[in-house]
């Protein structure tokens, strides 16, 4: 198959061209493939790209950001997409001539924004995968209306959640397109994991307020004052590093907790800790819970949309705590820090149950899913069969209209917003 | 510095480093470590490493407990023999995990330690301290009225007659001397700053405190530190509390060395 990605920016850092890139390099041991990278501002990516994965940006700021085309809006890539605002009248035409031209057999679009250009605007044979790296709940109304009109056309839409797919299946209703969970994948580890004896919990992200550091912070004091010789490290920067020092200082935790600054790979300090630690209110995947299993770290989570849940076998190869709990969190941290023995073992477990993210596994189904895809195009016929009954439709309608009000609702609220001002 | 290779690196309780390269296997190619120089000064000291094949096809250099690497910042560059330049190499994966409770073993002296770490350009470098003796300071517990330290001596023990001895820098010779607490052996003791009294002896303007310990009536200053882990940058993580006193702001920090010091700065 020659396989194309859509990606919004292979030049920058995130959680979204990670992965890609990682899919894109297993992709291309057997077929041929490319990222096309809608924008670019560098030279170089961020992360080493295999060099059989070409990459082509379409559009480059360091000599079009005033492209006349560049400076007005965009109406194709919707208007309620959080990137919005880095779109134009150039990325829906460069986009549009891209898709009309590509000679793949798959292209798979990388963010909602994307998906739709690849659903309205992909030629006749070519299979469309759109791919969801966020969560449906988390969408505004009005792009949740907007993606339910142009993912019908989709052959395949992925969530990197089952909790997150089920959700597409209920309220979004989308005949024929196949939706499936298809979660993101880490490389195999290359350090020998951790042997759990390090009095070291680590956590990593980036310092935002979604992530609850504080939470986690605040949780780990009850460890602190029981086992004066652990440490809490949190890896990752951002705009709440200042807050969580004021909190450590306000705690009394200098002596046990430590904002670390960011650390790119990530895997060598996973392996000088002995428990990973998540406190997110909200998480569409988890990549950092499955890196730190990955190593041999039991992991304590919050049980927070959705990617938590679907990782963490709670009690087995880490705990899950209700979203918020401070105390919980810290009873789920003190378990297992004063049980060598339980750590241990839910240790190998953890090491043992992260495999299936392993991308041996997850490219094996992406490869499936696109291998089912192009063959329904060749064939003309829907990849998924509609077997919905009238009551999954009136659920569906019922959200949908749901949608429609809040979204003229948000809009009748800016009228009278614009025309007070 | 995008053709640079990357070498990770692996080290063990006794300070020895391995070095494992993904080059191809060659004649005289070797790694050089050289302690960076101050500014417009000559490059003194060197150290050449040889690069053994290894099983996977990849090269390996050994940095074993000797030679003592001096105390500064070594960079780390590979020699390709003839007239190739010396090229600086990228971090790869550093395996530091031997050295995280590196401050539970009791060390001979001189003390030596290394720490890898990656340089604010992006290079692999070796930071390294060697001291004839040192104290490691281990929780510092900070209240409104007082600092007090706990600390272990390596290469030396607690005698009579040992003080702590903190040192206002540049302060001509103004040193505060505080009585220290013995430990449970000779080696442990504790420390307690009074910061009204810390303040006064600062004087009218703003003073940095430089803390060390004579260990016996005789014996040469010992700096207290803290050194024995696998955090080559301890100033922006081990960070300790401000404290008002007596208008002026008190603050005990580790330098940009992971030297233990005390700040009183006053307003203006």
């Amino acid at each position: 198959m020659k396989i194309c990605f859509l990606l919004h920016n292979a030049y920058g850092i995130g959680g979204t061209i990670t992965t890609t890139f990682n899919l894109a390099q297993a992709l291309a041991e057997r077929h041929e493939v490319e990222i096309v990278s809608v924008l670019r501002h560098r030279k170089q990516p961020n992360f080493v790209l295999d060099p059989r994965v070409s990459l082509r940006p379409l559009v480059d700021l360091r000599q079009e950001r005033q492209h006349a085309l560049h400076l007005r809006p965009a109406r194709v890539f919707p208007r309620a997409e959080y990137r919005y605002g880095q779109y134009s009248e150039l990325t829906d035409r460069r986009i549009r001539e891209c898709l009309a031209t590509t000679d793949a057999d798959v292209v798979i679009g990388t963010r909602p924004g994307l998906n739709v250009h690849l659903a309205l605007e992909a030629p006749p044979h070519v299979a469309r995968i759109g791919q969801e790296h966020l969560t449906l709940d988390n969408h505004s109304p009005r792009l949740r209306g907007a993606l339910r009109r142009a993912y019908r056309r989709l052959d395949v839409l992925t969530t990197v959640t089952e909790a997150d797919a089920r959700v597409y299946r209920r309220k979004m209703r989308l005949p024929g397109v196949r939706v499936e969970a298809l979660p993101n994948s880490v490389p195999d580890p290359v350090l020998p994991a951790a042997d759990n004896s390090a009095k070291v919990v680590v956590a990593a992200g980036r310092l935002v307020p979604v992530k609850r550091y504080d939470l986690l912070i605040e949780a780990f004091s009850v460890v602190a004052a029981a086992h004066q010789d652990w440490q809490l490290r949190i890896y990752g920067k951002g705009e709440e590093h200042d807050r969580l020092q004021k909190l450590v200082a306000e705690l009394g935790l200098w002596n046990n907790v430590f904002l670390m600054g960011a650390a790119a790979p990530m895997e060598a300090e996973w392996v000088k800790g002995s428990i990973g630690a998540a406190a997110s209110n909200f998480e569409p995947f988890g990549m950092t819970i499955v890196e730190a299993m990955r190593c041999g770290l039991p992991v304590v989570s919050t049980d927070c949309p959705h990617g938590p849940g679907e990782i963490i076998e709670d009690g087995v190869d880490g705990r899950l705590v209700p979203v918020g709990d401070r105390d919980a969190l810290g009873a789920a941290l003190l378990e297992l820090v004063g049980d060598d023995e339980r750590r241990r073992r839910a240790g190998r477990a953890a090491r043992e149950n992260a495999r299936r993210f392993a991308p041996g596994p997850v490219v094996a189904q992406a490869e499936d899913l696109l291998a089912a895809a192009v063959a329904a195009r060749r064939s003309g016929r829907r990849v998924a069969r509609d077997r919905a009954r009238a009551h999954q439709v009136a659920i569906s309608q019922g959200f949908a209209a749901r949608d429609a009000a809040l979204t003229a609702a948000s809009t009748v609220r800016r009228t009278i917003r614009r025309t007070r001002g | 510095m995008n053709t640079a290779p990357s070498a990770s690196c692996t080290a063990t309780p006794d300070g020895s480093i391995t070095f494992d390269l993904p080059l191809p296997p060659a004649q005289g190619h070797q790694l050089l470590l050289r302690l960076r120089p101050g500014k417009g000064q000559p490059e003194r000291t060197l150290h050449t490493l040889d690069l053994e094949p290894t099983d996977n096809g990849r090269v390996r250099a050994v940095l074993g407990p000797a030679p003592l690497l001096e105390e500064g910042r070594w960079d780390v560059f590979l020699l390709r023999g003839g007239d190739a330049p010396r090229q600086r190499l990228r971090p790869g994966l550093r395996d530091l995990r031997a050295l995280v409770d590196g401050h539970l073993r009791d060390r001979e002296p001189p003390l030596a330690v290394r720490i890898p770490y990656v340089t604010t350009n992006g290079c692999l470098a070796i930071r390294a301290w060697l001291r004839p003796a040192h104290a490691e300071a281990d929780g510092v517990d900070v209240t409104e009225r007082t600092t007090t330290v706990g600390a272990r001596l390596h290469g030396t023990s607690r005698r009579t007659g040992a003080v702590v001895r903190l040192r206002l820098r540049g302060g001509g010779g103004v040193v505060h001397t505080v009585q220290p607490r013995a430990g449970d052996d000779g080696r442990a003791f504790s420390f307690t700053l009074d910061h009204a009294e810390l303040v006064a002896a600062t004087g009218a303007a703003s003073g940095v405190w430089d803390v060390f310990v004579q260990p016996a009536a005789d014996a040469p200053l010992v700096r207290v530190a803290r050194l024995l882990d696998d955090v080559a940058d301890r100033k922006n993580v081990f960070v300790y509390p401000r404290i008002g006193v007596d208008g002026a702001v008190l603050r005990p920090y580790y330098t940009v060395d992971n030297d233990l010091s005390v700040e009183v700065k006053r307003p203006g």
